[in-house]
């Protein structure tokens, strides 16, 4: 009964010699490749992946993925006895015409390829895209796209070949990374004290601060107002939220604590009789 | 809550193994802790340090036989995990010739872990540290390669028993010159994940380490290797089991 039914589907022409067992076949084969690509990919990122850095833990599951897709097509057009060589003429000057056609899209893909052997930044880091104006962790380098999370939450997709061509300012790739702030003192303070109580409240409440090397002040600008010292603190690569954030109240705290005063901007006018 | 300057009125609680039955404290300087059981099988885990933190965890447990460990742990913990390299930094300099070798014994820094025990089970549970200020970080090397280490100023002891309870561990250090000109050592750095601690009482002593300083082609560079202490004090449980060993470090002399 059944190999009557096979019988029949092959004597069936569809179109020269493909018959409808041929391309019954090619689909089960091609159905069979998808569902095995899936399982292999499931089952690399449940056993292997976790023990693989992320972002080639992904490249391997797109390789993998892909490459299962590849043998499967193959599969496919061979038990269609379609002969790759005339395609492979004709995908050529296709693929010429399609280049032209699709310029953005290739030039996406070739430097999502750069971008994979290069690794400017790899998933998870914190990076800066000074001439777009992104800032966020990298989540992703996709074939034609990458995805940069913000600190907003949101998530910005880039086209791999802005990404590639752009800035790249990487936060986390040093194991340390340096923190700012600029504080005024009156003019009739003690410049000495005022750094000396200023360093000692920063290596004892900001704990995450490198005693080496150790915080450094600069006499920044005679101001207006002020005696403007610029404060540098280094920290480890991954406490910016313990450093950056706080350190303008630490200073501001150290100086009221010593009785230093922080002016307000201020104007002496002198009339024209004195 | 007790500090080090009320140290001479107050018993603290030694480094060792408590059975766990009911209610357990104990006191630190600086840190107070306590156990209470709560339920048939919970207790309760309370803990204030030094700097006003308080930690509240619930512990449920089926077994009976419940025990508490407390024990000196290297000082990786505090504020936060970040390495394994210590950075210690010695009060004085030691002046090394050609063709020399010192031994010395320091204070090097510690943290005190509190392990839970039942069963097969020995989970760590809380790790405190006495001595926060003297707790930070520090770089070798240059922002983008150098390593991150945990910093203190350390001073020389005179042997095993010079250590500051609760505090800092006694380790010792042979440093070996075979350069043929002298060296003056001011630091120290090395990853200590490889140093066992040892306890007696409130005392802790850590495995030492050896520091080679030789010519390599034309490069001189510092050899640190740990080199475990034979003593008959207890040996502490080790806090992360879960570091690789890092065996020996080599760094360039300055």
């Amino acid at each position: 009964m059944v190999l009557e039914l096979l019988q029949s589907l092959s004597e069936m022409q569809l179109v020269g010699e493909l018959t409808v067992l041929s391309l019954l076949i090619g689909g089960i084969i091609m159905a069979g490749g998808i569902i095995t690509a899936k399982i292999a990919k499931l089952l690399f990122h449940k056993y292997y992946a976790p023990s693989l850095p992320k972002d080639t833990a992904q490249n391997i599951s797109k390789l993998i993925y892909f490459g299962i897709l590849i043998v499967s097509f193959l599969g496919f057009t061979s038990s269609q006895g379609i002969d790759l060589s005339g395609i492979m003429v004709a995908g050529g000057i296709f693929a010429v015409v399609i280049g032209f056609a699709t310029q953005s899209v290739v030039s996406n893909l070739i430097s999502g390829l750069f971008l994979i052997v290069e690794k400017p930044a790899k998933h998870g880091d914190t990076i800066d895209l000074p001439d777009m104006g992104i800032s966020g962790t990298l989540l992703d380098i996709g074939t034609f796209s990458s995805k940069v999370r913000r600190f907003d939450g949101t998530v910005t997709r880039i086209p791999n070949d802005k990404f590639f061509t752009s800035n790249i300012r990487s936060l986390t790739l040093s194991t340390v990374r340096r923190a700012d702030a600029v504080v005024g003192i009156s003019y009739h303070s003690d410049i000495e004290n005022a750094i000396l109580v200023m360093k000692n409240e920063i290596l004892q409440t900001m704990p995450f601060v490198l005693q080496i090397p150790e915080p450094e002040f600069r006499i920044d600008e005679l101001g207006d107002s002020s005696v403007n010292i610029h404060v540098f603190v280094w920290y480890p690569k991954d406490d910016w939220s313990q450093a950056q954030p706080i350190l303008l109240a630490t200073l501001k705290r150290a100086l009221d604590n010593a009785s230093i005063e922080i002016p307000f901007p201020q104007r002496v006018i002198w009339s024209g009789k004195d | 809550m007790k500090t080090m300057s009320d140290a001479s009125e107050i018993t603290f609680s030694n480094y060792g193994i408590y059975d766990l039955s009911d209610n357990l404290e104990l006191l630190l300087p600086n840190t107070l802790i306590k156990f209470q059981r709560i339920s048939g099988n919970a207790f309760s885990y309370f803990r204030e340090n030094s700097e006003g933190e308080i930690i509240e965890k619930i512990i449920p447990t089926e077994s009976n036989d419940v025990k508490i460990e407390l024990v000196p742990i290297q000082p990786l913990n505090h504020p936060a995990k970040r390495t394994n390299y210590v950075f210690l930094k010695l009060d004085k300099e030691i002046h090394l010739g050609e063709n020399s070798a010192a031994s010395i014994f320091v204070h090097c820094p510690i943290e005190i872990g509190i392990f839970l025990i039942y069963d097969d089970n020995h989970e760590p549970l809380d790790w405190v540290t006495c001595n926060p200020l003297n707790s930070r970080f520090s770089l070798y090397g240059s922002p983008d390669t150098g390593t991150l280490c945990k910093y203190a100023e350390v001073s020389l002891a005179t042997d095993y028993d010079d250590s500051v309870s609760y505090v800092n561990g006694v380790m010792h250090i042979v440093i070996e010159n075979t350069l043929s000109f002298a060296q003056t050592i001011s630091k120290v750095i090395f990853p200590i994940t490889d140093n066992n601690l040892y306890y007696n009482n409130s005392k802790s002593i850590i495995d030492g380490i050896k520091i080679t300083m030789k010519k390599r082609a034309a490069v001189n560079i510092a050899e640190v290797k740990p080199t475990p202490v034979d003593t008959e004090w207890a040996l502490a449980s080790i806090w992360d089991k879960s570091i690789d060993s890092v065996h020996h470090m080599e760094m360039t002399l300055e």
